[in-house]
């Protein structure tokens, strides 16, 4: 191992040694914001912006009184706020450890993303790979960039929409994410432009890969269509212990977005993320959310459904393994007549780990004719596996439809002896319902994701069940 | 008295002054409900809870209501006033989210009944409670193991009254009790702490309320297998009355099953909140549970806040629940109305149909001989 550049826990993390051509440091201070706006060469305006934020942050109380406990022991001056790509050492695909190399194999990850995911991009070619559909995305009149450029080079159609729908005095992680945002994609579909092709933020690898404090913003102006796919499914490993990212979407009249998310961090991240859409009339918005690592996950997923006939939908899965909690949810906030929105949360705990669904549906004053429809399913795999259901239902008004499901199970026993009859190990008849509890959902995800989820809970049961 | 009962005594008074102990600090450091408190939302406590608490505190000396108790010969009534044990078991209620105002009632201890019921009863005891001020009593009811019980309180007010009531449930061992809480304050307050401890027997619970402000707290504790416990409400709003309802149903062991349904029929300018919790403790396995909320939502500017919860610790259970809120069901209305009855008058039988059916279930199946 002391010849290896990497580290390997037993979980198959790993990390390697970092040289970083920026930092700045640990706490977040005004100066940390100067070396951050200097980094990036960011206009004035934002530089005001990001300190105006740090000072929102510094005020706001932490949001203690319902919040997982596990929230109080961040600790924010020991925290890097800007870390920035430079200079990595030298690593090849024969550095990586047998492994994760195997882990990748099984989980049948393509050989480019795989050399890039353990962190080998001096070999990676990006540009080449996707050379020909950044070309075709261009012609189409789609913006595709990170956000120092989208607020650089686009700021007349990024500006009136950032920090719009998720604005900085939200919550105290919102401001803390408009004063150290770095990284994440800012997307501008024109209208009537329909993507048969669903962006990824491996498109543009090159700049800047997924950050900390990831900022996104996708605009789909009217009749425009696009799925957008973040994370991937194989372990990652990060030095950084907290990620608070803000994603706001906008889908203008008619325009549909399909936000796909899949987390998978190192069990030392906190995942704190807020995203939220904004549905003007006849749009839809889903969000479909997958998170597997990260010690705490606090993930709720909000459509503000704006315009008539809006529709939001949120599909949800996690999975929570011993010292992990997914606080995972879904906010629906029916702000015109005739909305509609849909979720489907399934969470599976593994050891001691612990699934939370904590969901807000809110039908405000004087709409009619908005339906929700909440379904939450807990699956618990081991005797000392924790699941908890905390929604929050409010209705006003006579003309409007909610309804709530949940329910906690356990994988039927009488299955399992069943599939154990028939040659399978315990563990391989684990998986297999497991897969089958999941199975509808894992539907909704692309294709390759939904052959790696599998795959990936196939590794997962091996672990706990043995 | 064997050494064994003598050792189990000393170890349950052990036992019970530890809990005091750590108790003692409850009330010094209890804050009066604030909107930071979870367990007050969408409850207005800077409104209603400090309404609550001034009233208490302004008129310390005054105890402004009546009680009456019909217990017939199977229950043996005691007086509460400078009983310490009744006062213990009080201060060591839990509450949900207000143990301030729980302190605030213990100052004020004296009033109500605590009932020793060691034989079937014949027919149902009655409590009732009556105010036009202010009036804080508190209910025991004990139920002896084997004992098949029915009780039924009536919390009555006139006026702008404030009835601020705990209650304490204690059911052993193959007891069966069924109790009805009916409480009408008209333009006045109402709140009542409950908690049922359930050593193995089975609990009907019904709750029917009515105030311009009302809330209940009721907290079942399930000891043993095969104990079981059914709370229900059945409630009609209306003008700009706020219902707050907050139940938990706490599996300390397994095999132990649980139900839940609460109704509610919400008109005019009301506001039902409904916030619910089943926990199942690590190892009580085998757990069977379900909590479920519906509301009937009759006019525009009625509002509902529904938040069922589970917190599962424990593997092999079933456990669910649901929420649903909707109008009244134009179908139903047609159908009576096809028939001759006039659109208001079938309104009402469609709402009361709807809450029939929690109070059906709770008169369903024990027997009271």
């Amino acid at each position: 191992m002391d010849e290896s550049p990497f580290q390997i826990d037993t979980r198959g993390e790993f990390a390697f040694p970092e040289n970083h051509r920026f930092d700045a440091g640990y706490g977040l201070t005004e100066a940390t914001i100067d070396y951050i706006c200097d980094a990036k060469g960011e206009p004035d305006w934002v530089r005001a912006f990001r300190k105006d934020a740090l000072r929102r942050f510094r005020e706001m109380p932490m949001p203690t009184h319902w919040a997982p406990q596990g929230i109080n022991d961040l600790d924010f001056d020991k925290i890097r706020y800007y870390l920035a790509h430079g200079t990595a050492p030298y690593k090849s695909w024969e550095d990586v450890p047998d492994d994760v190399k195997r882990t990748f194999e099984r989980l049948g990850v393509p050989e480019q993303e795989r050399a890039f995911l353990a962190g080998v991009d001096a070999q990676y070619d990006s540009e080449t790979a996707y050379n020909n559909m950044r070309e075709e995305l261009s012609k189409q009149g789609v913006i595709f960039v990170n956000s120092t450029e989208g607020l650089r080079d686009y700021e007349h159609i990024f500006r009136p929409w950032f920090g719009k729908v998720i604005p900085v005095n939200d919550n105290k992680f919102s401001a803390l994410n408009h004063a150290a945002f770095s990284g994440g994609s800012f997307i501008y579909v024109p209208k009537g432009v329909k993507l048969s092709q669903p962006l990824q933020a491996y498109f543009r690898i090159n700049s800047e890969s997924m950050g900390q404090f990831e900022r996104t913003l996708i605009i789909a102006d009217e009749g425009a269509e696009l799925m957008y796919m973040e994370g991937c499914t194989a372990p990652k490993y990060d030095s950084a212990t907290l990620h608070s990212g803000v994603v706001e979407l906008v889908a203008l009249k008619g325009a549909k977005i399909q936000y796909v998310t899949v987390q998978n961090w190192a069990t030392n991240v906190y995942n704190l993320v807020i995203q939220r859409g904004l549905a003007m009339e006849d749009a839809e918005i889903r969000w479909i959310d997958c998170n597997i690592g990260s010690g705490l996950t606090m993930k709720y997923p909000a459509v503000v459904l704006q315009g008539r006939r809006a529709r939001g939908e949120v599909v949800s899965i996690s999975l929570a393994h011993s010292g992990q909690l997914q606080d995972t949810g879904a906010r629906m906030i029916h702000a015109a007549p005739d909305t509609t929105s849909n979720i489907v949360a399934k969470s599976i705990s593994i050891g001691e780990g612990r699934a939370s669904y904590r969901g807000e549906v809110n039908v405000l004053k004087g709409m009619k004719g908005c339906k929700n429809n909440t379904e939450c399913d807990a699956l618990l795999i081991n005797p000392s596996s924790r699941t908890d259901t905390y929604p929050a239902i409010s209705v006003n008004g006579n003309a409007s439809a909610v309804q709530h499901e949940a329910s906690v199970s356990q994988v039927d026993e009488e299955m399992l002896f069943y599939m154990q009859q028939r040659g399978l190990t315990r563990a391989q008849a684990m998986s297999l319902a497991v897969n089958g509890f999941i199975n509808d959902l894992v539907k909704e995800f692309p294709m390759e994701y939904s052959v790696e989820l599998r795959r990936l809970i196939d590794l997962e049961m091996e672990d706990s069940i043995g | 008295m064997s050494i064994e009962e003598a050792f189990a005594l000393a170890e349950a008074e052990a036992k019970l002054e530890q809990a005091l102990a750590d108790n003692k600090t409850r009330f010094d450091n209890a804050v009066l409900p604030n909107r930071y408190n979870e367990d007050w939302r969408f409850g207005r406590p800077n409104k209603f809870a400090m309404a609550l608490a001034e009233t208490l505190q302004r008129n310390a000396n005054c105890h402004g209501g009546a009680s009456v108790q019909h217990a017939g010969d199977s229950a043996v009534p005691v007086a509460l006033a400078a009983n310490d044990d009744l006062r213990q078991t009080e201060m060591l209620m839990p509450t949900i989210g207000s143990d301030a105002l729980l302190g605030l009632h213990l100052k004020r201890f004296g009033n109500g009944y605590a009932l020793y019921i060691e034989e079937d009863t014949k027919e149902p005891i009655r409590l009732t409670y009556k105010t036009s001020g202010l009036y804080t009593p508190s209910t025991f009811i004990m139920v002896a193991p084997g004992v098949k019980a029915h009780v039924i309180e009536q919390y009555c007010g006139t006026g702008a009254c404030t009835m601020f009531a705990t209650r304490n449930i204690q059911v052993a061992e193959g007891a069966e009790l069924m109790v009805e809480l009916n409480a009408d304050v008209d333009a006045g307050s109402y709140m009542v702490i409950t908690n049922i401890q359930n050593m193995g027997g089975k609990v009907k619970h019904l709750t029917e309320l009515r105030g311009e402000w009302v809330r209940e707290e009721t907290i079942a504790e399930i000891y043993t297998p095969d104990a079981d416990v059914q709370l229900y409400s059945a409630n009609r709003l209306a003008g700009n009355q706020v219902l707050d309802q907050h139940t938990r149903q706490i599996h300390h062991a397994g095999g132990s099953s649980s139900n839940l349904l609460y109704k509610n029929v919400v008109d005019d300018n009301a506001t039902a909140i409904f916030a619910g919790n089943i926990y199942v403790a690590p190892a009580a396995h085998h757990t069977d549970a379900y909590q479920s909320n519906r509301n009937m939502l009759l006019s525009d500017k009625a509002t509902i806040h529904s938040l069922p919860g589970l917190e599962i610790l424990a593997d092999k259970v079933r456990c669910s629940h649901g929420s649903a809120s909707a109008p009244m069901d134009d179908e139903q209305l047609f159908y009576l109305c096809a028939r001759g009855i006039p659109k208001h008058e079938a309104q009402l039988l469609v709402a009361d149909g709807f809450l029939a059916d929690a109070t059906d279930k709770f008169r369903g199946n024990i027997q009271t001989t």
